[in-house]
């Protein structure tokens, strides 16, 4: 039986290291300030649930703080011209369809695949971070539970009539988020996060998130690996 | 509800299964796929005892595959165990065997230091290697196959190999027991566990697996390994009783020789149809009926409702707890295969 390699001690201040995480941190700071704008946005147009989608958007603020803190620490500049570049097809799709009012894509996009993806990468970089950035992103996690619970919720109360709308959003939008990933593959490496482990950890969330929603295990398995493949 | 979690055979196993059961999305990608794959309830189980009783349970597959071993992603080959088993937890089972690699590889990378997986943190008390009944099952098949085929084990030596594992040196305490086997020949690689063996039982004989297959009457493969060994059937005594427990299964399709009777081992056969579709996927003879005994394992806790880990850890299996998972074994309408 071949023996498990002894992971190897990270310098969180060798220039490698502190290059990749001025995009990684970037990255993160701008998904939780598109967050923020993007719980703002719903609840413009879910004004009944309005006052909670505004606590949703300051829990997003105050994880932007946070990982702006992360990168201080280790005295990185985030890269945000590289971060804005790397959101910029979902935030379009985003934008597109809340101007079309299609609540379910917007939920889609934001409430599941980006809180999804955000909660696969915390949990896999909390036990590879610095002593810093892990306890804030320890913090941050607990939260985007909530948040992907928010959209879970609504999404099963409005399955029936979204069906068709989550299958089209996500046949748009999981091939992006594929793409996304292979573009920060190897700086995630950097940071002791491997990418099959990261894909994984996103398809069970997401695929959970499916399930939960009412989509069976058979449409989970087809929609959660969608354009995997191809990316 | 009991739980199993498998996996598949192989990288080329996986492909057509996922094609047969319409997973167009799994079937034809590489091994770096199954690499990010999730884990999978699969199917729905109802098993009826010979006393009436009803249970059911779910398959899990956990999209290991041994290549992963094999290539050294081993860090992937490790997460998928432990998905699979927070997997089974979320879903509510109540006891799940470890099937196939997964207790090998739980035990050998030490995985319950890791309890915390996400937002669940794994009750071992849930989980069972299947071990014991593993163990017990195979002893039950050298008594009665040895029988039939006339060879006496009062006369007999029987070589036991991967003697030291969890499996292994259970099957030597019951031998060694309960048996009047005449000679043991215990063989495995890390001696120093093999010098413990053989002070535990008090007997034995340490034995490097060339000088001791020309030797044996029965030979009990319970080595686990990646890739399978191959015996040359011409150095084996005739008539030879070879029980292959190993996993996957491996000599019976390498060994064709008159007078050497090959048995799979560790398989137990059910008195009932059981309703289930998996068996007929990891290509049993009678998939209604023929599974792995450690399955059987969770099945037979939760008929008893012992929700416990009832294997657990290595080598801490009793002939006394052999016993008590045979006679549930019995009372549901379990058997061990024969020849």
């Amino acid at each position: 039986m071949p023996q498990l390699e002894a992971s190897v001690a990270i310098n969180f201040h060798s220039e490698a290291y502190r290059d990749a995480y001025s995009r990684i941190n970037a990255i993160v700071i701008e998904g939780e300030h598109e967050a923020n704008e993007n719980y703002i946005r719903l609840a413009e147009l879910l004004p009944e649930r309005k006052e909670q989608l505004l606590g949703l958007a300051k829990m997003e603020r105050r994880h932007q703080k946070g990982f702006e803190a992360c990168g201080r620490n280790l005295s990185v500049t985030p890269d945000s011209e590289f971060a804005r570049q790397f959101f910029s097809r979902l935030h379009q799709n985003f934008q597109d369809a809340a101007a079309q009012g299609k609540i379910a894509t917007c939920q889609l996009i934001q409430a599941l695949v980006i809180e999804c993806f955000a909660i696969a990468a915390y949990n896999i970089y909390i036990p590879v971070a610095d002593d810093f950035a892990r306890k804030i992103t320890e913090g941050v996690v607990k939260d985007e539970y909530t948040h992907l619970n928010f959209g879970e919720e609504w999404l099963k109360e409005n399955y029936e009539a979204s069906k068709a709308e989550l299958e089209a959003a996500n046949r748009q939008n999981l091939p992006i988020v594929w793409q996304m990933l292979n573009q920060v593959e190897d700086d995630a490496h950097v940071l002791g996060m491997d990418k099959d482990a990261l894909v994984e950890d996103f398809m069970i969330q997401y695929g959970e998130a499916l399930s939960h929603i009412g989509f069976s295990n058979r449409d989970v398995m087809r929609l959660s690996a969608m354009g995997l493949a191809a990316a | 509800m009991f739980g199993l979690i498998g996996h598949l055979t192989s990288l080329e196993h996986a492909q057509s299964v996922a094609k047969e059961l319409g997973y167009p999305e799994y079937a034809d990608q590489g091994l770096d796929f199954w690499c990010s794959a999730p884990p999978q309830i699969v199917d729905d189980i109802t098993v009826t005892s010979v006393t009436g009783q009803k249970i059911w349970g779910k398959y899990v597959e956990s999209c290991f595959l041994p290549e992963m071993l094999a290539t050294r992603r081993i860090k992937a080959a490790t997460r998928k165990i432990i998905n699979a088993m927070a997997h089974a937890q979320k879903h509510g089972i109540n006891i799940t065997a470890l099937g196939g690699f997964s207790s090998i590889i739980f035990e050998n990378f030490n995985l319950n230091q890791i309890q915390q997986v996400r937002n669940v943190t794994l009750e071992f008390e849930r989980f069972t290697t299947g071990n014991t009944h593993t163990a017990y099952i195979i002893c039950r098949q050298v008594e009665q196959a040895s029988a039939k085929l006339g060879i006496e084990l009062s006369k007999a030596a029987i070589a036991v190999c991967g003697a030291t594992g969890d499996i292994g040196s259970a099957i030597c305490r019951w031998l060694s027991d309960r048996t009047d086997v005449a000679d043991l020949y215990l063989i495995a690689r890390n001696q120093e566990r093999l010098q413990e063996l053989q002070a535990e039982l008090g007997r034995g004989k340490m034995m490097g697996l060339e000088e001791a297959l020309p030797q044996a009457d029965i030979v009990v493969w319970v080595a686990s390994m990646p890739k399978g060994v191959e015996i040359d059937p011409l150095v084996l005594k005739q008539p030879c009783l070879l029980i292959d427990g190993g996993y996957p299964k491996n000599l019976a399709t390498q060994i064709q020789c008159s007078g050497v009777h090959v048995l799979n081992g560790g398989i137990v056969e059910h008195s009932l149809d059981i309703d289930w579709k998996i068996m007929r996927i990891v290509n049993m003879d009678v998939p209604a009926r023929q599974l792995f005994a450690c399955f059987a394992e969770s099945m037979l806790l939760e008929f008893e409702n012992w929700y416990t880990n009832f294997s657990w850890g290595r080598n801490r299996i009793t002939v006394e707890k052999m016993d008590q998972i045979g006679q549930v074994s019995v009372k549901h309408g379990f058997r061990p295969l024969l020849v």
